[in-house]
């Protein structure tokens, strides 16, 4: 039995201004989807023959799955260390990641020129490729995500037996979970090892796998951090201010090695001369390192930073926004394309990625109101839902 | 069908743009009229006038010897036959365009402007080859007028091509473009200007999928060995956590929740 | 789009009663629309696959085809490696007929006009009603006002010969060809020099190759264009004049650049230069050239210097280049030519090229690049129906020919005079005209002259595929099957019989132009000269002297009998000196000068350029644009312009431009390009279609015919197509 989730209250709630931008965005997106099922992928976008590959991939699945590695992050941290104490931020790391693969899911089936058939890979398999791999690992480790996320569903109901079940399967889960993340978070990276042509040589290496599986962690730990923050603003919230600490303290490590790792694997490639910023793919690799990169490091290694909220955040900020730079190099401003003529994503693809991106922030905001979200998880028994904020979330 | 590889031979210098081929292959193919699998790639007017050139060739699929959208396509829609052809088989392909990223000389194209239920799919040159099968040549190459394409065996179309270089050193760029690029293609190609200037990409000799095929390869092991290693790690914490437990050094019993209560909030929040 | 029609059912089939059994035959197969004698000869089976053997007709090239049926459907067509046109290949155009014959905008059945002649708006009729009211005008116009009154015009069709037939029947004199648009200048010219129309080429031994103008790379036929090529090759010279960058300057070993219309001058140099060295076939020159002791003499003037200041080009260049061509002797090739309506001059030049080609004597028997025998010349003679001799004519042509025109070929005319003559009603008025494969309104000069013509006619009818820019104006249009589906005469090349046979069964009521002109026959009271029972019939007729099969042949596609008269074992010469005729005694008589010479071309005025035209290799004239694949295929049709001009005068490459002419403008768009010289702009061909029956083709580019001025060279009645100067304003 479900407990009422009071949908006459939420009918007579007057949304809050966010909302209804939100929501706009979203049935702008599903207009423009439609159009595009009926009438193709050209009709409302920009891409073509030598730019095959765009907004979508570039923002909506790159940068998606990245942003949604704070789930395996968390449940390795949690689960595989043993470190209970990050019980908290735990599930909304789990819906995070969960909503994000949901909306990397619903991109690809816009961007695939035949959604239809998307379980084709399941019955059709090429062990050569690497986008094979990378469908069969987000397939797998979305209905982990989803059997992680299930116990705050059920939750809110009186059914026991599913949560023991879940919760018995729980550490295989995760294990699962984290093997399943880090094969295709790296191979994310791997698709364009075989690109060597068309990818310019200050991204391309055969450690491409490394330096997405890496930035992946660390966008990971920053998304936490990010999504606790705005949880926090949005529903009057505390914030777990030394949990997140303890996180913001690992990142500079995870992005050090990353970056001596790059360094060590430029200058052994004779590469080092294209860091001289003389042209663009110059300038957007120091943008992105030292967005990405130096900026976070440095922030985040100092304890003041780590301690207060702005400062968190900030360095989340800055780490997330080095990772949507370095997705956007690889996926598309450091390419050229044979036969490339410009491309800029239409009006119909930010709508479509736009759209995809308020459903989800609408999502979380809806779960993270009417269920027992910011809860540990419970054992069973008809625990009651977290008190409602006192008002309406967004205001 | 024949097993031995067939090739193409393109002499650039034969070339008179005259588009034979493409209407040749559009009607062959039945290729829709807004798609085309073969066109004139050149490289228009150079010079000054009067001291003018200008070369064309008709640019379509290389059929590579290791051909990168095979590699790259997750459900095997693309297959190298022995014969020569990368062929397709539509009833597989999922639109994803991986193939049209993986392919070094950006030959895929896609059909843009259908629907879903217009069906769209990738595609590209075949090589005929459901003529192949019949014993005759691709339509492009039977209709040339000028013979600048040839085609046959690709040991026997690459030593006339090193023949026709070696008799008029003069005349052809010193390199038969399409011997070792991405590991040698089926379609090679003599030139008396720059490559580049007929719209033909740099590529290495080194295969493209290289780096991707070894990645693969050793996938399972990795996941495996990976699974074994957090589950070791896993039982570790555990039994180094209950020997803490057991000796007593504090801390919060393992295996029971922490109570809501008991956890800190409101750290320095607002 | 699809026109692929379906199958009648198995229980319709057996509805319709009456149907021939054998066909039933096969059980459940069904068969398939294809043409009944291909599939009674097994070249189709009862499915529908199959290969037939015929000829292409989208150029005069004419090669030999393997159409390719599957499922009662054309869908591929192959070069026939036994024609020598083909060889086995065919050029886009001969590789998208098959989307002439399935055109959406074919025209199916009869039509006849509804509404103001112009309007487009035509209903549809039966051929009964269409014939009777086709004849029923002919005969009126022919008992008012004499059958000179109707004008008959078709350009090269396979069945010229029943065109003529019915024209010769019918009494009129007044027959219009395209060619004085075209190649009046060769024909004349090699004609009075050579005694034939036009030399055959051969390049298996060439070594250096003079091509004026004759852009093979872009007005291309088949064989010769892959010939060229292949000589190029194997280490021939090419020296190619023109004032365009074509795609035939970018395969040639010298591009000259010329001054519009003065090729003459630079021939003529070439000559001056071979006889006072003394390097060309003096032997030759002695035996077979009519005039050669005098020929120095009258060359005397022309000197590399004097053609440097008409031509532009480096009187070193010019002697160079003559003494290379000299050098190369019986391995050198002036190629004579074929769309050389460029000047009023041209015919000079032709000349000049007819007599370059004689002093280093190239003109053979064999193993010459020039033949002094008419490659139509096979030696086969086909037979034909018996008929009465057709009526005396007394009247004059309305073209001039010859009582303006004392040179020119009847069989050519001059159609421009023509069309001017109808427009201004003398020497006599014309009432009707009777129009066959051919669109005057977009390939006469001076378009608006030529639909004020059209306006002064009572009747006009056409023979047509698919409603052209001229048939848009006619009173009745009789659809003609395209040439995949009809039998039409047999052609001869190099001594070969080929049969054009239908691929499939003619779709929608079309009809072949052997069936039309026998219907029209008939009806006009003519029928004793179209004594055949069908295109069939006409085709045993044909044979008959040849003792070959009809049914043999559809299989094989061709034959190849002994020749009826043996080829001469010497050169001789069709003038009347039995020589080559450098000197023209005929020229002298009718007041012209003997001697190839030059006259002066008009050049534009300041800030004027020469309007130059074409071909490109993926349209055929003006009969291709609505060819979907030709259209999916063709370059964007602009307007060229010498990039620095276009600087100079603040015009950038997509500009629209505005282009006068002393008779009209037009509207297009700019490219700047190197490729043409700085006093020169281009318009590609074909383009500006007025007919909005023709979807593809309507609405795209401008046309030339809007801009062109009139022109008749008194010799060979040539137009002058590069004459018209233009001024270019942007807008």
């Amino acid at each position: 039995m479900i407990a009422p989730l009071r949908w006459s209250q939420l009918a007579r709630q007057r949304p809050s201004p966010i909302v209804l931008v939100l929501g706009a965005l979203v049935v702008t997106g599903v207009v423009v989807g439609l159009i595009r099922f009926a009438s193709g992928i050209g009709a409302i976008s920009n891409l073509s023959n030598s730019t095959s590959w765009g907004l979508w991939i570039s923002l909506d699945l790159l940068c998606g799955v990245a942003l949604g590695a704070g789930a395996f992050t968390m449940a390795a941290i949690v689960y595989i260390l043993d470190l209970k104490e990050f019980r908290p931020i735990l599930r909304p790391a789990i819906l995070t990641g969960f909503l994000g693969y949901l909306m990397v899911i619903t991109a690809l089936l816009v961007d695939l020129g035949r959604p239809e058939r998307i379980w084709h890979m399941l019955i059709y398999q090429n062990g050569h490729s690497v986008l094979l791999e990378v469908g069969l690992c987000v397939m797998l480790y979305t209905t982990v995500l989803a059997l992680e996320f299930l116990p705050v569903l059920f939750e809110r109901t009186t059914w026991q037996k599913p949560l023991r079940i879940l919760h018995s399967i729980t550490l295989p889960l995760v294990i699962a979970g984290v093997v399943l993340s880090t094969l295709h978070q790296s191979s994310l990276g791997s698709l364009y090892l075989i690109m060597p042509g068309t990818l310019h040589p200050l991204w391309y290496s055969p450690l491409l796998p490394v330096y997405f599986f890496l930035t992946a962690v660390a966008v990971g730990l920053a998304m936490v951090i990010f999504e606790s923050w705005a949880s926090a603003r949005a529903f009057h919230r505390g914030l777990e201010i030394h949990l997140l600490g303890k996180l913001a303290r690992a990142i500079p490590f995870v992005l050090g090695l990353y970056l001596v790792i790059r360094g060590t694997d430029l200058a052994a490639s004779g590469e080092l001369s294209l860091l001289v910023p003389r042209d663009v793919p110059a300038a957007l690799f120091w943008l992105e390192v030292i967005v990405g990169v130096a900026v976070p490091i440095v922030l985040l290694s100092r304890r003041s930073v780590r301690e207060s909220p702005k400062g968190l955040l900030v360095g989340a900020l800055f780490v997330i926004a080095g990772l949507i730079l370095n997705r956007f190099n690889v996926g598309l401003l450091a390419q050229s394309p044979v036969g490339g003529q410009g491309y800029l994503p239409s009006l119909g693809e930010f709508a479509i990625s736009f759209g995809i991106i308020s459903a989800g922030v609408l999502a979380f905001a809806f779960v993270a109101t009417y269920f027992p979200l910011f809860e540990a998880e419970s054992h069973g028994g008809a625990r009651s839902s977290a008190p409602l904020p006192s008002a309406p979330p967004g205001q | 069908m024949a097993t031995t590889p067939l090739a193409f031979l393109l002499d650039v210098t034969r070339c008179i743009d005259c588009r034979a081929c493409m209407v040749a292959c559009s009607a062959e193919n039945n290729v829709p009229m807004d798609d085309t699998r073969i066109w004139v790639s050149g490289s228009g007017v150079l010079g000054a006038f009067p001291h003018l050139q200008r070369a064309t060739m008709p640019y379509h699929c290389m059929h590579c010897l290791e051909p990168a959208c095979a590699s790259a396509c997750p459900v095997g829609a693309w297959t190298k036959r022995d014969d020569g052809p990368v062929v397709y088989d539509s009833a597989r392909c999922i639109g994803c365009r991986y193939c049209m990223n993986a392919c070094p000389f950006g030959v895929p194209h896609f059909d843009w402007n259908r629907g879903v239920l217009e069906q769209p799919l990738i595609s590209k040159c075949s090589m005929c080859a459901h003529r192949l099968d019949l014993g005759e040549q691709p339509a492009c190459v039977q209709t040339c007028l000028t013979d600048a394409l040839r085609f046959g065996p690709r040991d026997e179309i690459l030593a006339e091509a090193k023949r026709r270089i070696a008799a008029r050193p003069d005349k052809y760029i010193p390199h038969v473009y399409g011997e070792t690029e991405n590991g040698g293609t089926s379609y090679l190609i003599l030139s008396n200007v720059p490559f580049e200037d007929l719209g033909l990409p740099l590529v290495p000799q080194e295969p493209v999928n290289s780096a991707s095929e070894k990645i693969m390869r050793g996938t399972i092991p990795f996941a495996l060995g990976w699974a074994a290693t957090l589950s070791a790690v896993a039982v570790g914490v555990r039994l180094r956590t209950r020997g803490r437990d057991q000796t007593g050094e504090g801390g919060a019993p393992s295996g029971t929740d922490p109570d809501p209560a008991e956890l800190p909030m409101k750290d320095g929040s607002s | 789009m699809d026109e692929r029609r379906v199958p009648p059912s198995r229980r319709d089939f057996l509805k319709l009663g009456g149907t021939s059994l054998g066909a039933l035959a096969v059980g459940a197969l069904l068969p398939a629309p294809v043409a009944q004698a291909a599939r009674l000869h097994g070249q189709v089976n009862a499915r529908g696959d199959g290969v037939v053997h015929t000829l292409c007709e989208m150029c005069v090239w004419r090669c030999g085809v393997l159409a390719r049926v599957r499922d009662g459907r054309v869908v591929k067509l192959d070069g026939n490696p036994d024609h020598p046109h083909s060889r086995g290949k065919l050029c886009a155009r001969g590789q998208s007929g098959l989307m002439t014959t399935y055109d959406r905008d074919r025209v199916l059945q009869p039509l006849i006009r509804v509404g103001p002649r112009g309007g487009g708006v035509f209903r549809k009729a039966s051929w009964e009603e269409a014939l009777d009211l086709t004849a029923q005008k002919m005969i009126e116009i022919r008992d008012r006002f004499g059958p000179q009154a109707m004008v008959f015009s078709s350009t090269h069709n396979l069945s010229q010969t029943q065109f003529e037939n019915l024209l010769g029947a019918y009494g009129s004199p007044n027959y219009g060809t395209q060619r004085s648009l075209c190649f009046n200048s060769m024909v004349t010219a090699f004609q009075l020099t050579y005694g034939i129309e036009e030399p055959a080429r051969n390049y298996d031994e060439v070594e250096y190759i003079l091509l004026v103008g004759r852009n093979l790379a872009e007005a291309i036929s088949t064989s010769e264009t892959g010939a060229l090529i292949q000589a190029l090759d194997r280490g021939a010279k090419l020296v190619y004049l023109d004032p365009r960058f074509t795609k035939t300057a970018a395969k040639a070993s010298e591009w000259i650049p010329i001054r519009p219309g003065t090729d003459s001058a630079f021939v003529l140099a070439m000559i001056q230069v071979i006889v006072s060295e003394h390097i060309g076939d003096c032997d030759f020159a002695r035996q077979y050239i009519v005039g050669c002791d005098d020929l120095p003499g009258a060359m005397a003037s022309y000197t590399p210097e004097w053609a440097e200041t008409k031509t532009g080009v480096p009187a070193e260049t010019i002697r160079r280049i003559a003494r290379e061509f000299a050098a190369a002797k019986r391995h050198a090739l002036a190629h004579p030519g074929w769309r050389t309506a460029n000047f009023v001059n041209s015919f000079q030049t032709e000349r000049a090229l007819a007599t370059l080609n004689a002093v280093v004597g190239n003109v053979f028997e064999e193993n010459g690049c020039l033949s002094a025998l008419d490659p139509e010349a096979s030696g086969v003679t086909l037979g034909k129906p018996p008929q009465p001799p057709y009526p005396r004519v007394s009247a004059q042509r309305l073209d001039g020919v010859p009582w303006k025109y004392p040179l020119v070929p009847l069989k050519l005319g001059v159609f421009q005079e023509l069309r001017d003559a109808i427009l201004s009603g003398q020497p006599y008025p014309a009432h009707g005209w009777f129009i066959s494969r051919q669109n005057p309104v977009l390939s006469l000069p001076d378009r608006r002259r030529t639909l004020e013509a059209l306006g002064r006619l009572d009747f006009m009818v056409n023979v047509d595929v698919i409603v052209n820019d001229t048939a848009w104006f006619a009173d009745v249009i009789l659809p003609e099957a395209s040439y995949l589906e009809r039998y039409d005469p047999l052609a001869v090349v190099e001594g070969k019989v080929f049969l054009r046979q239908p691929v499939i069964e003619p779709q929608g009521e079309a009809r072949s132009a052997l069936w039309i002109y026998r219907e029209l026959g008939q009806r006009l009271g003519l029928g004793d000269y179209f004594q055949y029972a069908d295109e069939e019939d006409y085709l045993r007729q044909q044979l008959a002297p040849l003792g070959v099969h009809l049914e043999d042949l559809k299989q094989s596609g061709f034959v190849e009998p002994r020749p009826t008269h043996p080829r001469p074992d010497r050169l001789v010469f069709g003038t009347p000196s039995g020589k080559i005729e450098v000197y023209s005694e005929t020229l002298a008589k009718a007041g012209f000068s003997p001697w190839p010479s030059w006259e002066e071309p008009p050049a534009p005025p300041a800030g004027q350029f020469y309007l130059l035209t074409g071909k490109v290799g993926q349209h055929t004239q003006f009969a291709t644009q609505n060819n979907a694949y030709l259209n999916k295929y063709q370059d964007e049709p602009r307007l060229w312009m010498n990039r620095t001009v276009a600087t100079d005068r603040g015009l950038q490459d997509g500009d629209w431009v505005t282009v006068t002419s002393p008779v009209g403008s037009v509207r297009t768009q700019l490219l700047a390009t190197e490729a043409i010289r700085p006093d020169c702009v281009y318009l590609p061909p074909g383009f500006g279609h007025l007919s909005k029956a023709l979807r593809t083709a309507y609405g795209v580019g401008a046309s030339d015919s809007d801009l062109h001025v009139s022109f008749v060279d008194p010799i060979s009645g040539g137009q002058a197509l590069s004459q018209t100067f233009v001024s270019i304003e942007r807008g």
